[in-house]
């Protein structure tokens, strides 16, 4: 024996104890456990001692083994922590540091505020319809209690087709009305959003496409005290609580009673840009449905009543995100797009 | 409209209510009120100056130096250039500081070297007139000192009402109606109006004959000893305060009444009209007169005419000739009161675009029954202004009418149950008595007789006499009540359960943009989208020229947003879902509707693609959005068929002619495809700007959501998850460069003898080294077996037999 255990023993642990990481450890490991390391030597010694020396050379080469072997697990354990401590620290982190842009698509505004709609609408048991936007002469008025040279037809500012007028863009949903009519038996509960056409000036308030949404609830002994509890459901769905509401007379031919609903304005308590300064934001025609129109939709109105609703899809939408100008909507303006 | 307060005065008592509160009610139970504002607020600060001396100018003929006494301790020196300033004068007098109408600010200044601290006005520089040959003289007993809008009777508020809330009501088309709904809702009564007709002279009727069933009454009255002139303070400020210019009395008196009980009438010059008299006739084609304004209008048959003799003196119910139109010397008057047909009325004054006071109110329908009671309202107020004022003749009053008042029966349950409010029996007759409706008990059932003004077409059913009840009741105390009847789910919709499925697709996974454009197209965009001469279903009244086509596919629009987002982005990605109109082809010529017949609808989804990324062989515009459209596809469980090449030149003319692929829809031959989808026609990409630093590779998918609802459901199903590994195997072949990918495909498939589970072509290459006219194809190919684990062997006979495969299509297996 060159060396005695002890001296070969107090060199491995300091060459241990020297090493800074797992490359330094294997060396040891390999110096001292491996094939011909020098515990493989001290062992191989021992068929050459005294036969009364084997067992001690033994013994002392496996302690020494062993003494290695946890020196070993014990620098590894500890290497792994120190790494770990360098992997926890917050050094030289920057946490206003940009992140990478994800792209992303998006749904339209107004998409996004009529799937809602429906989907309030629809857990109410209401029926989505749709309707054509190129429409007749009689669905868009005369079935609506709007005959020829009816004044009303002045207020609806109409797109006519070539080459007799016979065609309209419709301008309104509520053609709708007289189609549901004529597909659903009552009792029943329809909306029906869609595309609308006005013959008038473009602003920043008014297009001359837009969308609405009509809804039409008919029934056994419906009352206005049904409609107001439809509307105030309504805005709760749309501004997620409780808002005041009130009905003043309005007239449309296609309603008696008809009205306009007012909303208090969701934004402000005491007048604001959007209401006007007034408080009351001016939400949505509304009424009992005449009965003319029952009777064009082949319902006895002696025995069924409704209601009906023309919700402004287009100005809702401006409402809720803030828009300004409602040629944003139709515009295409990938900037506009991008944001919802 | 506008109403002045004071004007509702005359009608009813108010002082005790404020402008507000007024408005407010008016809104809730009558009519939205648009706005309510004090009449010239600026006339607070002019006020009553009297002239205490005026001298002229020392340095100027035409001024004069005056010396006014406005109240205050000092008197005012004022140099004034109005000839009609004369001492003892009240004069309205702008104190320094006052800001007139049109910015002006009064200032102490220097004029020609004399001092002058105020100005003396007219009442044009008020706003108040036309006049300009003076100074406002202002009556005598105007108190000095005093705001001069309280003396003369200006402070007002003016209430807007917005005319749409009124167009079924004609009788709130004056003073009076509006006074009577405050009546109802004040629960007070009006002031008592007496338009009975005065005593008649004994001259010769004047002759009137009425020729047509478009004036169920006519009423001519001649009027004598009318001074012309001025008319009192009271009447102008009214007038004013309305927006209505004072002219002369004649005139003013005219609109009062139109403005008052909302009856138009007309006042001819006797002196100027024929001696055979009045007749109302249809127009002759052809025909024309000159009208008040100085206009030569063009008459059509369907016009109404009154004439003298057969002279066209007046556009009934429109606007007056100019010819016999009344002057400051006219005391010989024939004053006509009439009812015209509100159809008549209304084609003609849209067709000349002449729309007058008295048209807005024709055009509602007026109760027969008015005439009279304006006639005798004009000429009683003529006569309270001059004593001499007499009617020389009896009325001639023809035409073929009948009073419009009616009965209905009205259940007092059914108020209560379509109001859903307990209003009582009392209450309901309480109301409707207020508002003028006569009401007698017959058991159950209430008799109530409409008052004529209000018998046309305003109420005419049960459920008017409802809403009559439940407006001046208030809907506000209508107690909420939910929706309780018996009502299922509703349907399935597959139509909303697509569009919803392929939106969600698009906007999320697929990070594309949706969105909505106007129905209407540009000849422009249709000529350079090649559309030109496709039918279209066209408008003919247009937002703008060039603007009259209703599109037929959502493909144009989008093209038409590229050049503008392709300046914003590298790569753009939209869609629109939305309908086009072909419009039917029946007609003669295969390219106009025939009359009545509605367009055919098609329901699209229409998608683009731009990039600025050069295409490649295997990643391009193009091929993204084939694999993207397949991915959609498998969304909503259509089972896809194979892409084909398609010559889709008169279905897509935006399609690059050679490059089209599409994807039949499995029905009859000529069924529009499920989706075609192409690179843009290369001509058409110069024309909508993508070219130079725009240049880009674009492509269009168009899919037909109505061929995707009739598509046949594939369903999705689970597969279960094999549990042996398969093997991955990559093959190169060269072919001929005719040879088609699926036919190689398909070579694979066949060598695979139903092993193969995936193949995925990664490469395409041609030229370079390999033999003209041929091509390679790489592909990674999986085998797998649902029983064993494949190995080696399994490989070697795939590859042996796809060699084979390889030759048949004219190929070779490549193995480096």
């Amino acid at each position: 024996m060159d060396k005695s255990l002890d001296t070969l023993k107090a060199e491995l642990l300091a060459r241990v104890a020297e090493a800074t990481d797992e490359a330094g450890l294997r060396e040891v490991e390999r110096d001292a456990l491996g094939k011909t390391g020098v515990v493989a030597g001290l062992l191989a010694q021992i068929p050459s001692l005294e036969p009364s020396e084997r067992r001690a050379a033994g013994q002392g080469a496996n302690a020494l083994k062993a003494t290695v072997q946890e020196a070993l697990a014990t620098a590894r354990a500890s290497l792994e922590a120190s790494a770990l401590e360098a992997e926890r620290s917050g050094d030289g982190f920057d946490a206003t540091l940009p992140p990478p842009a994800a792209r992303r698509g998006s749904l339209h505004p107004l998409t996004r505020v009529q799937r809602e709609l429906e989907d309030l609408f629809t857990s109410m048991g209401y029926t989505v319809l749709d309707g054509p936007e190129v429409e007749t002469d009689y669905y868009n008025f005369e079935a609506l209690n709007i005959p020829a040279d009816h004044p009303a037809r002045d207020v609806q500012d109409t797109f006519f087709c070539k080459p007799d007028g016979h065609l309209v863009m419709r301008t309104h949903t509520s053609p709708v009305q007289i189609r549901a009519m004529e597909r659903l038996k009552p009792p029943f509960r329809a909306i029906a959003p869609g595309k609308v056409f006005r013959q008038e000036t473009v602003d920043a308030s008014h297009d001359h496409t837009f969308h609405q949404m009509e809804g039409l609830v008919v029934g056994k002994d419906i009352s206005v005290g049904h409609l107001i509890s439809a509307m105030k459901t309504l805005l709760r769905g749309i501004f997620r609580r409780e808002i005041e509401i009130r009905l003043r007379p309005g007239y449309f031919p296609f309603v008696e009673p008809g009205f306009e609903l007012d909303a208090r304005c969701p934004f402000c308590e005491d007048g604001c840009g959007v209401c006007k300064r007034s408080t009351w934001i001016e939400l949505l025609p509304c009424g009992m449905v005449h009965p003319n129109v029952l009777r064009a939709g082949g319902i006895d109105p002696e025995e069924w009543t409704g209601f009906a609703f023309g919700l402004g899809l287009s100005r809702l939408v401006m409402l809720r995100y803030g828009i300004d100008d409602v040629r944003l909507l139709l515009s295409g303006d990938l900037r506009f797009l991008e944001q919802f | 409209m506008y109403l002045s307060l004071n004007w509702l005065k005359r009608h009813i008592e108010l002082d005790d209510l404020t402008p507000e509160q007024i408005a407010l009610d008016l809104t809730l139970s009558t009519a939205e009120v648009e706005g309510l504002e004090r009449f010239c607020p600026h006339l607070d600060d002019v006020v009553v100056g009297f002239v205490k001396e005026r001298v002229p100018h020392p340095d100027a003929d035409k001024l004069g130096v005056c010396t006014v006494d406005v109240g205050g301790p000092e008197l005012l020196q004022i140099v004034c250039g109005a000839p009609n300033v004369a001492t003892g004068h009240k004069v309205a007098v702008a104190t320094l500081g006052t800001r007139l109408p049109g910015g002006v600010k009064i200032k102490k200044a220097k004029i020609r070297g004399v001092e002058s601290r105020g100005m003396i006005c007219s009442e044009r520089e008020l706003g108040l007139g036309d006049e300009h040959d003076g100074i406002w003289v202002l009556p005598e007993g105007a108190q000095v000192g005093q705001p001069v809008a309280e003396q003369v009777g200006l402070v007002d508020w003016i209430i807007e009402i917005d005319n749409k809330s009124i167009t079924h009501r004609p009788d709130l088309w004056g003073h009076r109606g509006i006074a009577a709904e405050l009546s109802a809702i004040y629960e007070r009564e009006l002031k008592p109006l007496d338009t009975s007709l005065p005593e008649c002279g004994d001259d010769a009727p004047w002759p009137l004959r009425v020729e047509t069933r478009g004036c169920p009454r006519y009423v001519a009255v001649c009027v004598d000893g009318v001074q012309n002139g001025r008319s009192p303070d009271w009447l102008r400020a009214l007038l004013l305060a309305v927006g209505q210019r004072p002219l002369d009395l004649l005139v003013d008196v005219s609109n009062f009444v139109m403005l008052d009980i909302a009856q138009p009438n007309h006042l001819f010059d006797r002196r100027a009209l024929a001696a055979d008299g009045i007749v109302v006739r249809q127009a002759r084609d052809g025909e024309s007169m000159t009208t008040l304004d100085g206009e030569q209008r063009k008459l059509e048959a369907s016009d109404l005419l009154i004439c003298s003799g057969d002279e066209p003196v007046a556009l009934a119910g429109i606007m007056g000739g100019d010819a016999s139109r009344v002057e400051g010397d006219t005391n010989q008057l024939l004053l006509e009161v009439a009812s015209f047909d509100a159809g008549t009325v209304r084609r003609t004054s849209a067709r000349l675009g002449l729309r007058t006071d008295a048209s807005a109110r024709f055009e509602k329908t007026l109760s027969p029954t008015l005439p009279l009671e304006a006639a005798g309202h004009a000429v009683r107020l003529l006569q309270s202004l001059q004593p001499d004022v007499r009617i020389s003749a009896p009325v001639s009053d023809a035409g073929e009418w009948s009073d419009p008042s009616h009965e209905l029966s009205l259940r007092p349950a059914r108020v209560r149950a379509l109001l859903g409010c307990e209003v009582s029996d009392d209450q309901i007759r309480g109301i409707l008595e207020r508002l003028s409706f006569k009401v007698t008990v017959e058991g159950e059932t209430l008799r109530v007789r409409v008052p004529s003004e209000r018998a046309l077409k305003d109420v005419t059913i049960e459920q008017d006499l409802v809403e009559e009840v439940g407006r001046i009741w208030r809907y506000g105390n209508v107690p909420e009540q939910c929706l309780t009847a018996e009502i299922a789910p509703p349907p399935h919709d597959p139509r909303r359960a697509l569009v919803r499925a392929l939106e969600d697709r698009l906007a999320g996974g697929a990070r594309f943009h949706q969105t909505l454009s106007y129905s209407f197209h540009s000849d422009d965009l249709l000529r350079r989208v090649g559309l030109s001469d496709a039918p279209h279903v066209e408008v003919q009244n247009p937002v703008a020229e060039g603007v009259s086509r209703v599109r037929r596919s959502v493909v144009p629009s989008l093209l038409e947003l590229l050049e503008a987002a392709r300046r914003q982005r590298g790569e753009v990605r939209l869609f629109e879902l939305g309908k086009g109109y072909v419009p039917d082809s029946d007609g003669p010529d295969g390219s106009e509707g025939s009359e009545g017949s509605e367009p055919t609808q098609l329901h699209e989804l229409g998608i683009v693609l731009s990039t600025d990324r050069a295409p490649e062989a295997l990643s391009n515009a193009a091929s993204r959005l084939q694999g993207l459209v397949e991915d959609l596809l498998e969304a909503v469980e259509v089972g896809a068929g194979s892409w084909r090449a398609a010559n889709v030149a008169e279905l897509a003319p935006w399609a690059h002619p050679g490059r089209a692929v599409a994807l039949p829809s499995g029905a009859e031959e000529d069924a529009l495809p499920l989706a075609v989808i192409a690179p843009l026609e290369p001509g058409l990409s110069r024309e909508l700007g993508l070219s130079g630093e725009l240049q880009s590779d674009t492509a269009v998918a168009l899919l037909s959501v109505d061929a995707l609802l009739a598509a046949p459901r594939a369903g999705l199903h689970y597969r279960s998850i094999p549990r042996f590994p398969g093997i991955k195997v990559d093959v190169a072949v060269l072919v001929p460069e005719t040879c088609p990918a699926a036919d190689v495909r398909a070579a694979i498939e066949k060598a695979g003898k139903g092993l193969v589970a995936e193949t995925e072509l990664f490469d395409l290459y041609s030229g370079g080294n390999l033999p003209a006219g041929t091509r390679s194809l790489a592909w990674h190919v999986v085998l797998q077996s649902t029983d064993r684990t494949l190995g080696e062997k399994e490989q070697q006979s795939f590859l042996k037999r796809f060699g084979r495969g390889a030759e048949a299509l004219g190929g070779e297996l490549r193995t480096e």
